[in-house]
């Protein structure tokens, strides 16, 4: 315990989080709703996937259970991702009321009091659909649960958490010099949610090299699930990046936290 | 509502309510506009989905550019493509996905549901009112999108004179039944407080079975019929078809346009009866 952190990081963390469901409980009739509403919303593109392979056959050669399994990985790592970090998106709100000036001055790190002001609830929808689908589409692909096959699942689905992760946070950084980027940040969210679980090979080469290296979206769930379902040689990229790709998102990460800390010293309070 | 049957307003003319809901709509639709930069990130996320619908169909189509749809009639990819496009972007706008998806749950919250109870008009078509406007608000954006949308996707003329006409009366029932279905819906939140899960579930039940991202015609048939069953398939899903003239024939077509009348109709009624229902619901907060 130091001056600068007179109250240790993770007990800070567990008060704010505690704080934020607890207010969230609060509305608890509506509790199931919300969460149902979640798991609905990301449901549908999987419906969606499941009535056009029941009635063409499969998509860029893979079949719906395998799509469900790239799916289902999809889903998971946005869960893992947003349940903790949704908040990002009040940073604009935050910056222009002055909340952000409270960060500041309070004994923890200003991202981490930003990330924990409220806990948006549908999220916990997202995370729990993904994780069923995932399960389910691995029992129907076949999945062997060997110890290597389980780490890099693992590994894969918190890297894919922290790719699209990484492009949030090094957008929403931004903010602190152009104020407003919340559109952006949607496209990118749009982005990501739209063609993530979607196995890029059916596309044409312009959508695919796009959605790999301009916006790493490859690297959430296609990749790795290639690997997993033995389809790394289709991937139509070299088999050592498809191998690492779970190595993409602490990388990413670690970047745009860099960013983050760089951007954060041009905040200049909004005086209210 | 105790006030003593004395003090009741004077019932208005027809002018006077039209004048009245005018506003209304008006109203809301001012209220939209004020959020203009939500909508280029509406527009954007509508044209992604056009993008992405399109990528998907052309990945799945036969290599003969044509497929067999329900009743054996063959579909080809770029009627496919056009359907995607126009449904998407119908249904994007009747749909409004924006910050108010309704007013109803935010004036429960805040109490002004009580001073909406005691205007001289009937609450219900105020609230179409400003559903209609909060549509109408969109409407300039959706033709705005269309071209670009047709890029992404992809477009057709009208089959024929007639499938013009057809869609141009289908239409008006369109309309009336996403903005009865908004407000039915909306009126949840007279039960439930916060609308949150509610909006979100009737958002994608009815983006879905409207046949937005999937025509009736190339769903399961178990599933085509349960969506035929349904009232969200008049919104988007039948006067596109009936432009495409997928919908043909003078029986067929009738047939169509009556089903959607009769669920404005229906629609109407079972507004009605939800809202008498609310009415000893009301718990106003604060204000």
């Amino acid at each position: 315990m130091s001056a600068a952190h007179p109250i240790p990081r993770h007990r800070a963390y567990r008060l704010l989080v505690t704080a934020a469901f607890r207010a969230e409980f609060q509305y608890g009739g509506n509790l199931l709703l919300t969460l149902a509403g979640g798991v609905v919303a990301q449901s549908v593109g999987l419906v969606f996937l499941w009535t056009v392979t029941t009635r063409f056959g499969d998509l860029g050669g893979w079949p719906m259970a395998e799509i469900a399994f790239l799916y289902g990985m999809r889903l998971t790592s946005h869960g893992l991702l947003v349940v903790p970090t949704s908040q990002l998106h009040s940073l604009d709100l935050a910056i222009r009321t002055g909340e952000f000036d409270r960060y500041l001055v309070r004994p923890a790190g200003p991202l981490m009091q930003l990330l924990c002001r409220r806990v948006h609830l549908p999220t916990l929808g997202d995370l729990a659909t993904g994780i069923v689908v995932l399960s389910l589409a691995a029992h129907h692909v076949g999945f062997e649960p060997t110890p290597t096959a389980l780490l890099y699942l693992g590994l894969a689905l918190v890297g894919g958490a922290l790719v699209e992760g990484a492009c949030q946070l090094a957008v929403a950084s931004l903010s602190f010099r152009m104020l407003s980027n919340l559109a952006l940040r949607g496209l990118i969210d749009d982005i990501m949610n739209t063609f993530g679980g979607y196995p890029l090979k059916a596309f044409p080469d312009t959508a695919r090299l796009a959605l790999t290296y301009l916006l790493p979206v490859a690297f959430v769930a296609y990749l790795p699930a290639g690997v997993l379902l033995d389809r790394a040689d289709g991937l139509q990229i070299t088999p050592w990046l498809a191998y690492g790709a779970p190595l993409a998102g602490p990388l990413l990460y670690a970047a745009a936290y860099l960013l983050w800390r760089a951007q954060l010293r041009h905040y200049s309070s909004s005086g209210t | 509502m105790t006030s003593p049957r004395g003090l009741a307003p004077p019932r208005l003319t027809l002018r006077q309510r039209a004048v009245a809901h005018a506003g209304t709509a008006g109203l809301h639709a001012r209220a939209q506009l004020a959020y203009r930069a939500d909508f280029v990130f509406r527009v954007l996320w509508l044209l992604l989905q056009v993008y992405l619908l399109a990528l998907v169909w052309r990945a799945v189509y036969p290599e003969s550019g044509t497929a067999p749809a329900h009743g054996g009639q063959q579909v080809t990819l770029a009627t496919q493509l056009a359907y995607v496009t126009y449904a998407s972007v119908q249904n994007w706008l009747l749909t409004p996905a924006g910050l108010a998806p309704t007013p109803i749950p935010q004036r429960v919250r805040e109490g002004s549901i009580a001073v909406d109870l005691s205007r001289p008009v009937a609450f219900t078509t105020q609230m179409l009112a400003a559903q209609g406007g909060i549509v109408l608000a969109a409407a300039p954006f959706a033709v705005l999108a269309l071209p670009f949308a047709v890029v992404a996707g992809g477009a057709r003329a009208p089959a024929s004179a007639g499938a013009a006409s057809a869609y141009a009366l289908s239409l008006v029932p369109a309309v009336l039944n996403a903005l009865l279905l908004a407000v039915v819906v909306s009126m949840v939140s007279f039960w439930t407080l916060e609308a949150v899960g509610v909006f979100m579930i009737h958002r994608v039940v009815a983006h879905f079975f409207a046949g937005a991202l999937i025509p009736l015609w190339f769903m399961p048939s178990w599933l085509a019929d349960l969506a035929q069953l349904l009232p969200f398939q008049t919104t988007t899903y039948t006067p596109i078809a009936l432009y495409l003239g997928h919908i043909h024939g003078t029986g067929p077509v009738l047939t169509a346009l009556a089903v959607q009348c009769g669920w404005t109709a229906a629609l109407w009624l079972i507004m009605r009866l939800v809202w008498a229902r609310a009415l000893h619901r009301v718990v106003v907060q604060g204000g």
